[in-house]
């Protein structure tokens, strides 16, 4: 596994995409679509580690996020190219109930976020996966727990045991790490690419496609929704 | 010296073009600020010509007359004390810290070389605003982007205007942004998809393949394009124009700029993730005069009440509550809707040529007879009908016709 990590983020530095635009400047050749949603209280780091992730660096600055942003970069497991797309949500309560769920649609696998120097952001985990349940058809898509912020280590308010016990009783492996920290920068990608991974592993049961255009059929796929104009 | 001079021989007749082009723009712009300065002094304030100076070419012009302007439009009287929250300690409020955090996070919004000491008393005045209208009208709830609309009337017309007329706007045209929940808020943006549709079903069918939905422009909608556009001056433009217009304006100011960007968009792949991208990613160069103008052309061939039945197909099985924008009373006696009539119906006989770029593509009969309308015009004929239906929507608007 690790060393397969390995290699797989190395081809993937190769093929980071810019933040903006990047799907513009990806060769014609349809590659698989891992789709995740990530969500979480407001300023809990949503925005800055999809922003990591998918431009390689810390944001000068991230502003609050109004309703879904769509970060996509594409990356390169065991010589298969795969994009992912990263859905960052807004954290205020409002826009999730009844803005956010169309989003939820297709979704391959969640992204549960909490600050940890920010223990209320911890305790609204229990409504996120309570939420997340209602809007996803599936019961067993991968879903994974980011604690971010680990860099500020003076100001932690979640422990690791706390958030580790949590982690355990609904089944999700745990992360803490820091968009921030530079030192930490291989974690968020490892957080991600490891998921990528999950997802390439479950291919069977996760995801089905044609094997003519790499489409990610839809649960009930209609036959006009598909078009590749 | 010598290739100056060489070069500006070589020029001079597009330099003696530009030079006219300039004179003519000041020559307009002055007469425009003379049309607004009367319009203010006239006894009673004639608010419908500063609602169609607001409206046409230009909008307001600068942040000094925004500041007399501001206040007419929405009905509210410069001179009363500013609204306050007798000795309640707003930061106990229950919105205080996602206020805070929005705050805190929206550097963006201030003036680039401004120093750091002032953006951080503008931010607590933001702070102040918000909680302080929060607090007075328990009935309104704080959303992430209410921050975007209060900083920009912040900018423009300082702490105590702002906190005058931004509990105006959140009474009325932000009202249903500001419901417990978003359904509200939803329904309108319901209305995108229809507008669109009426004028170019291609791109709409296009997009409803896509599965894209709407929420790429709620952050246009509910913070009136605060939150997207990084040029202060094009912010303030567009608040001049939605000022002055309907609350719906906004929503179809979005359909508009989906429109312009129709070829974009259907030459980008039709899935959900793609079509998203491209369309919140707003550019930040679109012609604003020119969608501005075609925003209300939009508006007087597709009425929101035309609308209104599809907007509420779209939302299928959910419930809105009544819509709140009824008890509204920015049509004051002191507006004269006749003599805008008679202003703009001579605007109306002018010949017209620049409609010309836009019969050339025409994908539809219906994008034609929008055409016909006329862009340079339909700028007139609909200040005239937006000015009407500023005066008439109150009653009008009511969205519990759709249970």
């Amino acid at each position: 596994m690790a060393s397969e990590m390995e290699s797989s983020l190395e081809a993937s530095f190769t093929s980071s995409g810019a933040l903006s635009g990047a799907s513009a400047f990806l060769p014609p050749a349809r590659s698989r679509i891992f789709k995740i949603i990530v969500i979480g209280d407001s300023n809990v780091g949503k925005t800055c580690l999809t922003y990591r992730f998918c431009a390689g660096r810390f944001p000068d600055r991230t502003e609050a996020t109004i309703g879904v942003d769509f970060r996509e970069r594409a990356v390169e497991i065991d010589g298969e190219r795969i994009k992912i797309q990263l859905w960052d949500t807004a954290g205020q309560e409002r826009f999730r109930k009844s803005m956010v769920q169309h989003y939820y649609r297709n979704v391959h696998a969640v992204v549960f976020v909490y600050d940890m120097t920010n223990m209320a952001s911890f305790h609204s985990l229990p409504s996120w996966i309570e939420e997340c349940k209602q809007h996803l058809l599936a019961s067993d898509i991968p879903r994974i727990l980011v604690g971010n912020k680990c860099d500020l280590r003076s100001a932690i308010q979640v422990p690791t045991d706390l958030a580790q016990k949590f982690a355990d009783t609904h089944s999700m492996p745990l992360f803490e790490t820091s968009a921030k920290n530079p030192n930490d920068n291989d974690h968020v990608e490892a957080i991600f690419m490891t998921l990528a991974h999950k997802l390439k592993s479950h291919k069977p049961l996760m995801l089905s496609q044609p094997p003519d255009n790499g489409v990610i059929l839809k649960p009930e796929p209609k036959p006009s929704v598909t078009c590749w104009c | 010296m010598a290739s100056r001079r060489a070069q500006g021989d070589g020029l001079t007749s597009s330099r003696w073009d530009g030079n006219t082009e300039k004179a003519d723009f000041n020559a307009k712009r002055k007469k425009k600020v003379a049309e607004i300065h009367q319009a203010l002094n006239s006894d009673p304030t004639d608010v419908a010509a500063l609602r169609r100076m607001a409206i046409s070419e230009g909008g307001l012009l600068t942040d000094e007359i925004r500041q007399k302007v501001w206040p007419k439009l929405l009905d509210v009287d410069a001179s009363d004390p500013p609204p306050t929250a007798a000795g309640k300690d707003l930061r106990q409020s229950k919105d205080y810290q996602q206020v805070l955090l929005d705050v805190r996070r929206s550097l963006r919004r201030f003036p680039p070389g401004m120093p750091e000491e002032q953006r951080a008393g503008l931010q607590e005045d933001l702070i102040d605003i918000i909680l302080l209208i929060l607090e007075r009208n328990p009935q309104l709830h704080y959303y992430q982007g209410y921050h975007d609309i209060v900083v920009t009337f912040l900018l423009v017309v300082g702490k105590r205007l702002a906190t005058s007329l931004v509990e105006k706007l959140s009474t009325h045209h932000l009202r249903d942004f500001m419901d417990p929940t978003m359904d509200n808020t939803k329904h309108i943006l319901n209305y995108l998809m229809p507008i669109i549709d009426q004028v170019n079903p291609e791109l709409h069918d296009f997009m409803q393949r896509a599965e894209v939905g709407t929420i790429f422009a709620l952050s246009w909608l509910i913070t009136w394009f605060g939150h997207v556009l990084s040029d202060f001056r094009h912010v303030v433009r567009l608040y001049d124009f939605f000022l002055a217009c309907h609350p719906l304006m906004p929503i179809y100011f979005a359909a508009v700029i989906v429109l312009y960007r129709e070829q974009e968009v259907q030459d980008c792949d039709c899935d959900m993730a793609s079509v998203h991208h491209l369309l919140s990613q707003i550019p930040q160069d679109l012609p604003y005069e020119t969608l501005i103008s075609r925003a209300g052309d939009l508006f007087v061939q597709f009425p929101s009440s035309k609308l209104a039945e599809k907007a509420a197909a779209q939302q299928q099985s959910v419930k809105t509550a009544a819509s709140t924008f009824k008890d509204f009373e920015l049509a004051s006696a002191q507006q004269r809707p006749d003599m805008v009539l008679r202003q703009r119906f001579r605007g109306l006989l002018q010949p017209e040529e620049r409609t010309k770029d836009v019969l050339t593509k025409p994908r539809t009969n219906r994008f034609v007879k929008l055409a016909v309308m006329g862009l340079t015009v339909a700028l007139g004929a609909a200040a005239l009908a937006v000015v009407k239906s500023a005066l008439e929507w109150a009653p009008k608007f009511q969205l519990q016709l759709f249970p």
